[in-house]
């Protein structure tokens, strides 16, 4: 927090030689003894779960360049806590950790199966042959039919958690299929996956592999690189109609959802196990309804879990976990009630409004998914909902099979990126605005993926409509998964030009207007 | 070569996306079919009085406007075509057929719609394709369900256009003349010294994309007949045969930079091209026409979109069995920059078809509008270059032998 007479703020944690915080913020003994408690439990379970095979970690530190990101995995929780008290900041641990609790559980699978780095491993090669391999935009949530199977998504273990966790993850692999041949425009996430493909650095965790179409062009393009790295593993591909608002497009979407199950089932020669679907399903509704709940609170005056914690709890919850981790159910339900709690407990003393309202569109940067925590300190303007988290939210019609199949299809339709980028422009362009009402904000942080040439294809709309509506729509520059493009400090600076200028604004924390942090993680 | 007689005419008809056949077939009260990609089935847009206008951007200057509405990321084609209809040239048509299939495409015809563009009269329909991914039987149907309810049916109620069973047949025959000729014409650049070039066999293959088929075909047979007696050069103008495959091209100066950098552009397996654009379809009796054509569409397409597992080896295998049915000495993979799909198509088969399947290959990114650019000169020079001198090493060690 800034302090006038000191002239100390926030800005004092980041150096221009340090990858991580300079020193650690002292928050009241109450809070920062608590976060103590977090750290203890945070790295009590790493080394309960990944002290069993210290010598497998070493190796795959060796094998893989991605895996040396996970050391960083502490930072991450403490680039998006810093500046966050009380309940907020119970909110964000809660979350964290459970995110941070999944990606150990994976890592021990990923030890424990990958042919790379257990060749000659029985054990190893059995575990293989009861998982499945996805590609990371796939419904994971089909495995709930499948309550036999382990599944592993490499993708996102390789890929999509190492850059949201360090910005140094994904531009080696950049570079290699850049030098390959792709061309430098294409959105860094395909081409960080197929530069993993193309340096071999997969891990071989399964016996089958799924992938997708989804959500953009560069998923598909991927898929060629994909099939020669995995050529002599069965693959099967799901592809969903793009046009998901049309009724008529779903019976072609459940045909090929039902290819996939039955894929799974010839493959591992097991059967879709429709009891346990209807238990998961179960799980699934709870959750989707606890991400409901949040949306509401945040509607009113007393926002209450807003921001990163939001959005990457969601993203993880269902993208990375499928939905399919009891643990994410078990925070979900805590965190709700602390939130309800909270929002009574603002509501009646009338605390805690924030001073601008926003709504984050558009694909964020992976290099730096804590942005709106820096605006909320630097600016005062809090994110009450996110795009990204703003998916797969509706039910599934348990004990109505076929209601359920098309449920399901809608889910992966409307996933993460896809949700409002795909479908047709009212999905990204309507749906904006209808959001800003909804949340009571007229201020969109606006993402502008420089490689992204979806939502880029409506980028003179936005701005024509925005001010028909008298929104301010704040441009902030990115290249989702390579900071070498936009760094994290031009992103700020986007933002800091349109305060300054727009609304002639003075900063909460004239310390965290401008400062250097290209080095940190 | 003498000159062909229709040549300077079919360059003018290529000059104006309006052009004189589409202002007479409008004149004689035809209706104008706009489309751009090669997954909306063609020969459905020419039903009874229908014609289809597969959309170009002849002459393109600068897209400020476009860049404007879509980002500079988006690929140069699907910005030209924005730019060209907010500037009113697409106001002739009386219904745009667009699909979902790439983004920035989609994009494109999404701002025309925001921007309500060409909407003259209150007939004007436009509807976005879902298209699947791959060929089999589910997708099959797909596909016929999309072009049923989103093609067929408004041209029907709206214009009241006869879009029976025996309505598509009459079409597929008068489409199957078409690409009769053109592909016959396409043929001659099998032989040793053919005499057609490349930008003439891809200027006529345009001229059949953008014209109304019925009011254009005369001109093609009589092109064929004057091609069969027609001379070629006694002494071979070119240093190396090529093939062309990959993204869109609509601009005849990029094949002419190539040829005049001393390759001789033998097939043209690209958007726009007449591999596969220029199939004839063959329907049987047993099975309505709509469904075979919907089928026949998503086999023979060959754009990286389509990329179930067996689609990505059939691209690769049809490319080797052009080069050599046409004979070729090596392959130019090129993109339209922007381009999604062709980036990951191209940067992959470039590496594939050089080291499995031994072949020349040049992989190139261009802009829509190439006739200026000296880098692309050099590196196809360059590239015929090394042909030849492949060539002449071949010649030296067989005789070393």
């Amino acid at each position: 927090m800034y302090n006038p007479k000191t002239g100390k703020g926030m800005g004092q944690y980041y150096d221009k030689n340090h990858r991580a915080f300079k020193k650690r913020e002292w928050k009241g003994f109450k809070d920062t003894f608590y976060e103590f408690g977090r750290w203890l439990k945070l790295y009590g379970y790493m080394a309960y779960k990944l002290g069993r095979h210290p010598i497998l970690m070493v190796k795959a530190m060796l094998r893989y360049r991605w895996m040396i990101s996970y050391l960083t995995a502490g930072n991450t929780i403490d680039k998006h806590t810093i500046g966050l008290y009380g309940k907020e900041l119970r909110y964000t641990h809660e979350y964290f950790f459970t995110v941070v609790k999944n990606s150990i559980d994976n890592v021990l699978m990923f030890l424990e199966r990958d042919k790379n780095l257990r060749p000659k491993s029985k054990k190893a090669a059995k575990l293989r042959e009861t998982t499945v391999m996805f590609d990371e935009m796939i419904p994971k949530f089909i495995m709930a039919g499948f309550p036999t199977l382990q599944w592993m998504d490499i993708a996102m273990m390789t890929v999509g958690m190492p850059s949201e966790i360090d910005q140094f993850s994904n531009p080696t692999y950049i570079d290699t299929i850049e030098k390959f041949g792709l061309a430098a425009d294409i959105c860094p996430f395909p081409a960080t996956e197929v530069g993993v493909a193309v340096a071999n650095d997969y891990p071989i965790v399964g016996k089958t592999f799924i992938t997708s179409t989804m959500p953009c062009d560069g998923s598909i393009g991927e898929i060629s690189f994909m099939a020669r790295l995995l050529k002599d593993i069965p693959k099967f591909q799901i592809s969903p109609p793009q046009r998901f608002l049309e009724d008529e497009v779903q019976e072609y979407a459940v045909k090929n959802l039902k290819n996939a199950i039955k894929f799974i089932e010839d493959n591992y020669n097991v059967k879709w196990d429709w009891d346990a679907f209807w238990e998961k399903s179960e799980m699934f509704n709870q959750m989707s309804q606890c991400m409901l709940n949040k949306w509401d609170v945040n509607c009113t005056d007393y926002p209450q879990v807003c921001n990163g914690a939001m959005a990457l709890y969601r993203e993880y919850e269902f993208m990375g976990a499928g939905c399919l981790d009891p643990n994410f159910l078990k925070t979900d339900l805590k965190v709700d009630a602390m939130m309800k709690k909270g929002y009574e407990e603002d509501k009646k003393n009338d605390a805690n409004k924030p001073k601008y309202r926003a709504i984050v569109w558009a694909c964020p940067a992976h290099y730096y998914t804590q942005f709106s925590y820096w605006t909320t300190h630097c600016w005062g303007v809090k994110a009450m909902v996110d795009m990204e988290c703003m998916l797969a939210h509706h039910f599934i019609h348990i004990g109505d099979k076929e209601k359920a199949m098309v449920d399901l299809a809608i889910l992966y339709e409307k996933m993460m990126m896809r949700s409002h980028t795909n479908g047709g422009y009212v999905n990204s362009l309507d749906e904006c605005w209808r959001m800003c009402e909804k949340f009571n904000a007229n201020i969109v942080i606006m993402y502008d993926h420089v490689s992204c040439k979806n939502v880029g294809g409506l980028h003179g709309m936005f701005e024509d409509q925005a001010r028909e509506r008298g929104i301010h729509l704040i441009w902030v520059p990115h290249d989702l998964m390579d900071a070498r493009t936009v760094s994290k400090r031009e992103m700020r600076e986007a933002f800091n030009k349109y305060m300054i200028n727009v609304f002639r604004e003075e900063p909460l924390d004239p310390t965290l207007v401008d400062y250097e942090d290209d080095l940190a993680w | 070569m003498k000159d062909l007689k229709h040549m300077i005419y079919f360059e003018q008809l290529l000059e104006d996306a309006n052009n004189e056949l589409v202002r007479k077939a409008k004149g004689d009260g035809r209706l104008a079919l706009g489309y751009t990609c090669f997954h909306v089935p063609e020969v459905l847009l020419n039903l009874g009085n229908c014609f289809s206008v597969r959309l170009r951007a002849p002459n393109m200057g600068s897209f400020d406007i476009a860049t404007y509405y879509m980002a500079n990321s988006a690929c140069e084609y699907s910005r030209a075509l924005l730019e060209r209809a907010i500037e009113g040239n697409y106001n002739f048509l009386d219904a745009l057929c667009g699909v979902d299939v790439c983004e920035p495409m989609n994009r494109s015809m999404e701002n025309m719609e925001l921007l309500k563009l060409h909407e003259n009269h209150d007939k004007f329909f436009r509807c976005y394709l879902d298209i699947p991914y791959s060929d089999d039987e589910d997708c099959v149907q797909h596909l016929k369900e999309q072009v049923s309810r989103k093609i067929l049916k408004p041209l029907n109620e709206v214009y009241g256009v006869d879009v029976s069973d025996g309505a598509i047949r009459e079409a597929v025959k008068v489409f199957n003349k078409v690409c009769e000729t053109v592909r016959a014409i396409g043929d001659f650049r099998k032989l040793d010294n053919p005499p057609i070039t490349g930008s003439e066999f891809h200027k006529i293959c345009l001229v059949s994309f953008v014209c109304p088929k019925d009011m254009i075909l005369p001109y093609l047979e009589e092109t064929l007949e004057e091609i069969k007696t027609r001379e070629p050069d006694a002494d071979k103008k070119y240093k190396a045969r090529v093939g062309i495959v990959g993204s869109e091209i609509d601009d005849p100066s990029f094949i002419e930079l190539v040829e005049e950098s001393g390759a001789l552009v033998v097939f043209d397996r690209f958007c726009y091209g007449s591999i596969p654009g220029r199939n004839q379809i063959i329907l049987t009796d047993d099975e309505d026409a709509l469904t075979q054509i919907c089928r026949q569409n998503l086999k023979e397409t060959e754009c990286p979109r389509s990329c179930a597992y067996h689609k990505l080896d059939y691209r690769r295998e049809h490319i080797n069995e052009l080069y050599h049915d046409y004979k070729a000495d090596g392959v130019i993979y090129e993109q339209m920059k922007f381009c999604t799909y062709w980036s990951f198509e191209r940067t992959l088969a470039s590496h594939i078809m050089q080291e499995e399947y031994d072949m020349n290959v040049l992989s190139i990114d261009r802009p829509y509008i190439a006739r200026s650019s000296g880098q692309l000169r050099t590196r196809v020079q360059a590239f015929v270059e090394s042909i030849e001198f492949k060539k002449i090493k071949a010649k030296n060690m067989a005789k070393e032998k």
